[in-house]
């Protein structure tokens, strides 16, 4: 019986849209593999501000899922930090289980960021992936330092919601997927709308194995 | 929403959305540590404002400016005074190119530093006691070679550390090219007096007459100190290698200004009077010519048009105001005249190369003009006199040979000013050979005490461009003008042509100062902050500090900074600054997990519990 959790960590609405990508792309492609799947946003944390921490949760699973009314991920096996930064601010590995997976989007590589991550004894890989640089993404990559002047973000917001991952999330789709194999690569490749992204990732991603937990 | 009268369960007492006390700096900032909530770190990271680094000498010029707008005028004294002996000095002779350099210039007019270097320099005259004082001595002798700028600083300097310093000299009076190079009404005598007076408080033997070479040999300053600086200066003028120009009237610019300077000119000069040359000592001739009884002054230059010149556009400008001519694009070919000169023939001419120091090539075909004159100055530049220089330490330049840190060989002799910088690509200028002393005397003390020499460091970021700075917060603001004689006055007379600023016009030209790049405890981040995120126990440059903690990054203080000392680095570049928090909210962990315990078990539980 498999039973994978997924917590994203993003900022608030700069970069709101990427993370609820990354949770609903990956639970609507193990529902059609037939698996029971389940995507939500925490509210507590009031992602309505600008660069608050803010958590989008999936829960993917061979049988019915039982906690559908939990909400919040108690024990990720998968995280994701939508900006790298943010290995800094938090204890996003609370409650993680042994053999776990940490996908950051950051241009320096799993030797400079381990020093930041609490518990990384826990992880079985540490996967940094450029997503900034591989979606092009001017003001993450080029502009970093604006990032905080950033608030006409939901300009155009109705019109990006259309697409899936048109941005820094496919990159991070591509990580999680072919680090972890949630769900079949085949599944969810059709859904991406950056799919130049998603597959540049795939061969750009640095992944760093560390303590392989024995099945 | 007030908490009153609510009874809050424990596992909620901690803050949560809607019961929360609202922040403040005391409480709230604990409870909100928003640190993490930050992509970019705002740091104060002071940069090298342009004048500063334009200095000959690298003057703190920054710093002096604001000591003075908040009227602290001694201590102003005393930070000029690290880098520079004779403020007074410099304040008037100074060619500036701090001004040139500095960044009010792109914006309305460059800030008028050398007359507040005058103001202050002539506040450090008046004191009973110079606020420096001699180091402890350490009993170590140096010998240093001139007492003019190069030299006079380089003693200061060495005096300072603790050396017991001997300046030899070898005219009548101390002070070198700043006494017989600089008219009196440009540097009255009894102000660089005064200054030679300061370094004999400090200590320094200074003995005149004493001619290196005459009556002190290389071995005497071998054998007699532990080292030595030769700052001796170029003594000898450039001739025009024209044909008679041994006659009588004809002169050569320094030494017809160091004969005035030192008192013992016999000069008396006819009516019509040129100077050739086109540099600031061809100037200086001129200006001193119409003082010494010219009627008409004539300056015959081989550059095609002013602009040419190598000269301060100030001084050109005070000069022709005082009814100089000018006669460009001619070289002397022949002084004219039967014992006496009489008359100057001259041919079209002009630089074979790009600037001034290359060879002139003078079209002798063309028909030859006559110039009379009852008198001519030469002022093309000065070599050096070194015969008393060991050979294997001279260069091709004719100069003395150094290593890069002012050293010849492996000796304990060092050089500084014009003898080392002649041909070297650097401007000649008091400021430079100041400087340069100031460097040499504090690499000498290195070697003496055995210490590894470093070269100098490189300034690599020199704030230069003005978006990297917030100019809203600069009014424009004329530059406030120094008070000139009238030419009409000033032309016949020794009296100081340029008149110092009043203490009122000081402090507004301080003010005017942006100060590029270098915190001035303005107070700006403190203000704009929108949280209470800065801290300062008190206003001074070093003392703000950001609370990493609650910073959130957001800018504000970066983008408001006047100066634009506040950078904004990547949070992932810090090692530091680590604050681990579950949400936005909850400081303490397993919050939200225990809110999800108690949603668990509410199926157990009795309905009435609920």
């Amino acid at each position: 019986m498999s039973y994978t959790e997924l917590t994203v960590w993003t900022r608030g609405i700069i970069m709101d849209k990427e993370g609820r990508d990354i949770v609903n792309s990956i639970s609507a492609s193990a529902r059609i593999e037939g698996k029971y799947a389940q995507a939500m946003e925490n509210y507590v944390d009031n992602p309505d501000r600008t660069n608050a921490p803010t958590r989008k949760y999936c829960r993917v699973s061979d049988s019915i899922l039982e906690n559908e009314l939990t909400y919040e991920n108690e024990h990720p096996n998968i995280v994701v930090l939508v900006e790298g930064t943010m290995v800094k601010g938090w204890d996003y590995m609370r409650g993680m289980p042994a053999g776990g997976t940490l996908v950051i989007n950051t241009h320096y590589t799993p030797d400079y960021m381990i020093r930041f991550v609490p518990g990384a004894e826990r992880l079985a890989q540490l996967v940094c992936v450029d997503a900034a640089h591989l979606a092009d993404h001017k003001w993450l990559y080029y502009r970093l330092g604006e990032l905080g002047l950033d608030r006409l973000s939901t300009e155009g917001a109705a019109e990006r919601n259309k697409s899936i991952a048109p941005d820094i999330a496919a990159p991070l789709i591509a990580a999680v997927v072919k680090s972890t194999g949630i769900v079949k690569m085949e599944t969810i490749e059709p859904m991406i709308s950056n799919k130049r992204a998603f597959h540049a990732a795939l061969e750009a991603l640095h992944i760093m194995p560390l303590n392989p937990v024995a099945v | 929403m007030s908490t009153k009268g609510t009874r809050i369960p424990d596992w909620l007492t901690v803050p949560f959305a809607g019961i929360t006390p609202a922040p403040s700096q005391e409480k709230g900032q604990d409870l909100f540590p928003t640190g993490n909530w930050r992509s970019i770190r705002p740091v104060y990271r002071d940069k090298l404002p342009p004048c500063n680094n334009a200095c000959g000498t690298n003057e703190k010029i920054q710093g002096y400016l604001d000591l003075v707008k908040r009227g602290k005028y001694l201590d102003a004294y005393a930070l000029i005074k690290e880098d520079m002996p004779f403020p007074s000095v410099t304040g008037r002779v100074c060619y500036h190119p701090c001004e040139q350099a500095c960044n009010r210039g792109q914006y309305d007019e460059a800030i008028s530093i050398r007359a507040v270097e005058r103001f202050l320099g002539d506040l450090g005259q008046a004191l009973a006691h110079d606020v420096v004082k001699a180091g402890k001595p350490n009993g170590k002798k140096v010998a240093v070679v001139g007492s003019g700028p190069a030299g006079h600083s380089a003693a200061y300097q060495l005096a300072r550390l603790g050396y017991k310093v001997t300046i030899l000299e070898k005219s009548p009076k101390a002070g070198g090219l700043n006494r017989g190079g600089i008219p009196d009404w440009v540097l009255p005598a009894d102000v660089l007096d005064r200054e030679i007076e300061r370094l004999v408080e400090l200590g320094i033997t200074i003995k005149t007459n004493v001619e290196v070479g005459k009556d002190v040999s290389w071995d005497d300053l071998k054998n007699n100190y532990d080292a030595c600086v030769l700052a001796v200066g170029l003594t000898e003028p450039n001739s025009v290698r024209a044909e008679g120009e041994n006659k009588d009237g004809v002169l050569y610019g320094l030494p017809f200004l160091r004969d005035i300077g030192m008192g013992t000119s016999k000069v008396k000069l006819g009516a019509r009077v040129v100077v050739i040359g086109g540099g600031n000592t061809a100037i200086d001739c001129a200006r001193e010519a119409l003082r010494q009884g010219a009627a008409e002054v004539t300056m015959i230059t081989v550059e095609a048009n002013p602009k040419e010149m190598p000269a301060v556009p100030e001084d050109l400008h005070d000069m022709l105001e005082e009814g100089v001519e000018l006669f460009h694009g001619r070289a002397v070919t022949a002084v004219l005249g039967n014992g006496k000169v009489e008359a100057l023939q001259l041919h079209p001419a002009r630089f074979s190369g790009a600037i001034n120091a290359s060879p002139i090539t003078v079209d002798r075909e063309a028909p030859a003009e006559r110039f009379a004159c009852d008198n001519v100055i030469i002022a093309v530049g000065q070599h050096p006199s070194l015969a008393w220089l060991p050979q294997e330490f001279k260069n091709e330049r004719g100069t003395i040979k150094i290593d890069r840190f002012g050293r010849l060989g492996g000796t304990n002799f060092f050089a500084a000013g014009d003898i080392v910088q002649l041909g070297s690509g650097q401007p000649l200028m008091v400021v430079n050979a100041v400087g340069d002393g100031k460097r040499v005397a504090f690499n000498l003390d290195k070697v003496l005490r055995g210490e590894p020499l470093q070269p100098r460091t490189i300034p690599i970021d020199v704030i230069v461009d003005l978006n990297r700075m917030n100019m809203t917060y600069f009014p424009h603001f004329p530059r406030v003008q120094q008070t000139l004689l009238p030419p009409t006055s000033r032309r016949k007379t020794q009296d100081e042509v340029i008149l110092s600023l009043s203490e009122e016009q000081a402090v507004e030209e301080a003010s005017r100062c942006f100060s590029c790049g270098t915190c001035n405890a303005c107070d700006n981040c403190y203000l704009v902050c929108p949280e209470p995120c800065i801290a300062r126990p008190a206003r001074s440059n070093g003392l703000y500090k950001i609370l990493v903690d609650y910073c959130k990054g957001c800018r504000v203080c970066i983008e408001e900074c006047p100066t634009g000392c506040l950078e904004g680095v990547p949070e992932l570049d810090f090692d530091t600054g680590v604050v681990r928090m579950d949400t936005a909210f909850a400081i303490s962990p397993g919050l939200h997990g225990r809110q999800a315990v108690e949603l668990k078990n509410l199926g157990d539980r009795p309905a009435k519990n609920i």
